[in-house]
C-alpha cells in the first residue's frame, strides 16, 4: 500500500520515455520492413515521372516538372492504350465471371467424380501465364492450330485465317487466352460461397414456391454479391495490368490494335528505355484503378449495410 | 385443409432402408405428433411429406392427390424448420410474404394476409427488422408467420421450439395449440419433449428404427402401451420395469427374480413359466404402506413438484414418485407394494399383455 502511492513525476526521466516509446520500438521492425520494402519503390517510381530519365543517354536524370503529362496528354498511342485497356479488361472481366459463375453452379450440383472434376477446373491456373501465351497463339496459327480451321467451318471467319494478325480482330485472340486462365479464380471463389449457403434456405424457398431461378435470384445471388464485388475488384485491377498474354501473342500488335496501357508502359521502358515516360503512363494507370477500386469498395459497403 | 394418407413408404439411403414401410393415415384437421429416439426417421418422414426427399417405394397422398411425384411448390404445404431458416436479406415483411409474391397476389391482398399474420403472433412492431436483429423467439415466430400467411393444407413442423429456453418453449407450445385451435390445419410436429407430444398431440405417433410402434391418443400410449418401447419411452420419470415368470395358481401372478409373487388382476391366459416383463410407472408405485416389500433408498430427487426415489428392490432398481414431502424423512428402507390396478405386463417378445 505504502509503495504503489508513489507520484509519477517522481520516476526517473529515461524510464519515462522508454514507456512513452515502448510501442513504437515493438512495431518498428515490421513498419520499417514495410516502408522499405513497400512505399521507397513505389516513391522512387513516382518521382521518375517527374524526371528525365532515359537508359542510354548519360546526361538525362533531370527534373522536368509535369513536362512528361504534357506530352502524354498529346500521345495518341496512349489513348489508343487506354480504350484497349478498358475494352481488354471489360470483355476478359465479364467472360471469365460468367463462365465462372456458370461453372461453380455446375460444380456446385452433386455428381459422380465431382472432386476430381473440381481439381482438374483448377488446373489453367496452375499453367505460367507465358505458356498459356504461346499455347494459345499457336490454337490460333493455322499453320499448326485448329481453331481457324473450326471458326471457318462454323462460318465465324469468312476464311481460316489467324485472327491475331487481322487488325480488327486481334484483340479477341488474348481474351480468350485470358478467359481460359482466369475461369478457375471465379468458379473456385464463387463455389467456396456458395457452398457457404445453408441448404435448409434452398428447401423452405423451394416449399414457399420458388423454382429454380426464383431461388437462385432471392438466395444464391444476394449470398454471392459481396463475393461478385470484391472478386470482380480484385481481377479487374489484375487483369489492368496484366501483359503477359499479350506481350507473348501479338507484342501490342497489329498497327497497335491491342496494345493496352500495361504493355505500352513495358514497350516505353524496356523497349525505347524511356523510364521517365513509363512511369509518368503508369502514375496516371495507378490513379485510375484507385479511382476504381475507391468506387467498388463504396458500393460494396453500401450493399453489406443494406443488409 | 386435406387428410394425408401414408401408404407402405420406405426409404433408402444407397442401399440403407432408415423407414421400413410406414402406413398412417391422418384426417383433415387433425394435429399429429411424431416422437422416437434421434436417428429414428422422423425427420425423414417429414421431409418425404414435404417434398424435400424422394420416396423409394409406396405412396403419399394429400387431399386425395398421389402427391409422390409433385415439386414442393405443388404440394400446397408449408414448413417450419428447426433452423428457422428465414431469408436473411429480407426483412420480416419480406420473409413473411415470399410466397405470396411468388404466386403474383395482388398487393393489397399480401399486405392483408401478412398484417393478419402479424397480428396474431404479435409481430406488427418487428415487420421492418431484418432476421439477424431478431431473438430466437421472435426468430421462431417469423417461422410461424411465414408458414400461416398463405394458408396451407397442411402444416410440418420439424423440432420447432427446441433452439428456445424452456419458458420460452412453454409459451410458444401453448401458442401453436391455440393457433391450432384457430386455423384447424392438419399439422405434423417432430419433438423430442414429452411434454410437448403429450400437450399438442390428438394422436402421436411413437416410431423407432424406422418402424411405427403405436399410432394413438396420448393418453392411450400413455396408459397402454403397445410394447416395451413405447411404455419406456413416454413419460418421464420412465416406466420402471420388472423381469419376471408367470405363474397361474393359486392366483394370476409374476414371479420376480428374488421369488417375490405379485398378483395380477385378471388371468391374461399366458403359459405357466413364460419369461415376462412387468412395469409400473413412478407415479404409481406405492411407499410407505404395510405389507409390501423392503426396498432400500438409493438418491432422493425432490423437484419441486414431488420427489423422485431411486430404490432398489432386492438388487432391481426402481423409481417412485410421490407429492408427499414424508419420505424425505425416511430411513436407509421404505416399504414399497405395486398395485395390482396400475400394472402393465409385457410376453417375452416386448408386446403389451392386456390386464384391464
Ligand atoms: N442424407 C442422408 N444420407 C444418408 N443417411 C441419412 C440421410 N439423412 C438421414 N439419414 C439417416 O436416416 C436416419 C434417420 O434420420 P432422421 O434425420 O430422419 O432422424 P430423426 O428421427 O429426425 O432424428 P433426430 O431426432 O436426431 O432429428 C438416420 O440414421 C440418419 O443417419
Ligand atoms: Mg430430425
Amino acid at each position: 500500500m505504502t509503495l504503489a502511492a508513489r507520484p509519477i513525476e517522481a520516476r526517473p526521466l529515461m524510464r519515462r520515455l522508454a514507456i512513452a516509446w515502448e510501442p513504437y520500438l515493438y512495431s518498428a521492425p515490421t513498419v520499417i520492413l514495410i516502408v522499405t520494402v513497400m512505399l521507397v519503390p513505389l516513391v522512387v517510381g513516382i518521382s521518375y515521372a517527374f524526371r528525365d530519365i532515359q537508359l542510354l543517354n548519360p546526361f538525362s536524370g533531370g527534373y522536368v516538372g509535369l513536362a512528361h503529362f504534357r506530352e502524354l496528354w498529346q500521345d495518341q498511342a496512349f489513348f489508343e492504350a487506354l480504350r484497349n485497356t478498358v475494352w481488354w479488361t471489360g470483355a476478359s472481366v465479364a467472360l471469365q465471371f460468367f463462365f465462372g459463375l456458370i461453372l461453380a453452379l455446375l460444380l456446385n450440383v452433386p455428381f459422380a467424380g465431382r472432386g476430381l472434376v473440381q481439381a482438374l477446373v483448377f488446373l489453367p491456373w496452375a499453367v505460367p501465364s507465358f505458356l498459356a501465351g504461346l499455347n494459345w497463339a499457336w490454337l490460333f496459327n493455322p499453320v499448326v492450330g485448329p481453331l481457324p480451321h473450326w471458326l471457318f467451318a462454323l462460318g465465324i471467319l469468312s476464311s481460316p485465317e489467324n485472327i491475331l494478325s487481322d487488325p480488327n480482330l486481334a484483340m479477341w485472340g488474348p481474351i480468350a487466352a485470358n478467359v481460359w486462365w482466369g475461369i478457375p479464380f471465379f468458379a473456385i471463389t464463387m463455389l467456396a460461397a456458395m457452398q457457404a449457403i445453408p441448404a435448409d434456405l434452398y428447401e423452405a424457398a423451394a416449399i414457399d414456391g420458388a423454382g429454380p431461378l426464383q431461388r437462385f435470384g432471392s438466395i444464391t445471388l444476394p449470398f454471392l454479391a459481396p463475393t461478385i464485388a470484391i472478386t470482380v475488384l480484385l481481377r479487374t485491377v489484375w487483369i489492368a495490368n496484366f501483359a503477359d498474354l499479350i506481350v507473348v501473342m501479338t507484342g501490342g500488335g497489329p498497327a497497335d490494335r491491342t496494345q493496352i496501357l500495361a504493355s505500352y508502359i513495358f514497350t516505353q521502358a524496356f523497349k525505347r528505355l524511356d523510364f521517365g515516360y513509363a512511369s509518368a503512363v503508369s502514375l496516371v494507370l495507378l490513379v485510375l484503378l484507385l479511382i476504381y477500386s475507391l468506387l467498388i469498395v463504396a458500393l460494396r459497403q453500401t450493399v453489406l449495410n443494406r443488409s | 385443409m386435406a387428410s394425408i394418407d401414408i401408404a407402405g413408404i420406405t426409404k433408402n439411403f444407397g442401399n440403407i432402408e432408415v423407414l421400413h414401410g410406414i402406413d398412417l393415415d391422418i384426417e383433415d384437421g387433425e394435429f399429429i405428433v411424431l416422437v422416437g429416439p434421434s436417428g429414428c426417421g422422423k425427420s425423414t418422414l417429414l421431409r418425404m411429406i414435404a417434398g424435400l426427399e424422394e420416396v423409394s417405394s409406396g405412396d403419399i397422398t394429400i387431399a386425395g392427390r398421389r402427391v409422390n411425384d409433385l415439386a414442393p411448390r405443388d404440394r400446397d404445404i408449408a414448413m417450419v424448420f428447426q433452423s428457422y431458416a428465414l431469408y436473411p436479406h429480407m426483412n420480416v415483411a419480406g420473409n413473411m410474404s415470399y410466397s405470396l409474391r411468388l404466386r403474383r397476389t395482388a398487393k393489397d391482398r399480401i399486405a392483408q394476409a401478412v398484417s393478419g399474420a402479424a397480428g396474431k403472433l404479435g409481430l406488427e412492431p418487428l415487420l421492418d427488422r431484418r432476421p439477424k436483429a431478431l431473438s430466437g423467439g421472435q426468430r421462431q415466430r417469423v417461422a410461424m408467420g411465414r408458414a400461416i400467411v398463405r394458408q396451407p393444407k397442411a402444416f410440418l413442423f420439424d423440432e420447432p421450439l427446441s433452439n428456445l429456453d424452456a419458458r420460452l418453449r412453454e409459451q410458444m407450445r401453448a401458442e401453436i395449440k391455440r393457433l391450432h385451435a384457430e386455423l384447424g390445419a392438419t399439422s405434423i410436429y417432430v419433438t423430442h419433449d414429452q411434454i410437448e407430444a403429450m400437450t399438442l398431440a390428438d394422436r402421436i405417433v411413437a416410431m423407432q428404427g424406422g418402424v411405427v410402434q403405436q399410432v394413438g391418443t396420448p393418453l392411450d400410449l400413455y396408459d397402454r402401451p403397445a410394447n416395451l418401447f413405447v411404455a419406456g419411452f413416454i413419460g418421464s420419470p420412465g416406466m420402471n420395469f420388472l423381469p419376471g415368470r408367470y405363474d397361474a395358481a393359486p392366483g394370476p401372478a409374476v414371479i420376480l427374480a428374488d421369488g417375490a409373487r405379485i398378483a395380477l388382476p385378471l388371468d391374461p391366459g399366458l403359459a405357466p413359466g413364460a419369461e415376462v416383463t412387468l412395469g409400473i410407472r413412478p407415479e404409481h408405485v406405492a411407499l410407505g404402506e404395510s405389507g409390501g416389500m423392503e426396498a432400500g433408498v438409493d438418491l432422493i430427487e425432490p423437484t419441486g413438484l414431488g420427489i423422485i426415489l431411486h430404490l432398489s428392490l432386492q438388487g432391481v432398481g426402481l423409481k417412485a414418485f410421490t407429492a408427499d414431502r414424508g419420505v424425505l424423512n425416511s430411513g436407509p428402507s421404505i416399504r414399497v407394494s405395486l398395485p395390482s390396478a396400475h400394472l402393465h405386463l409385457f410376453d417375452s417378445a416386448g408386446n403389451r399383455v392386456a390386464l384391464r
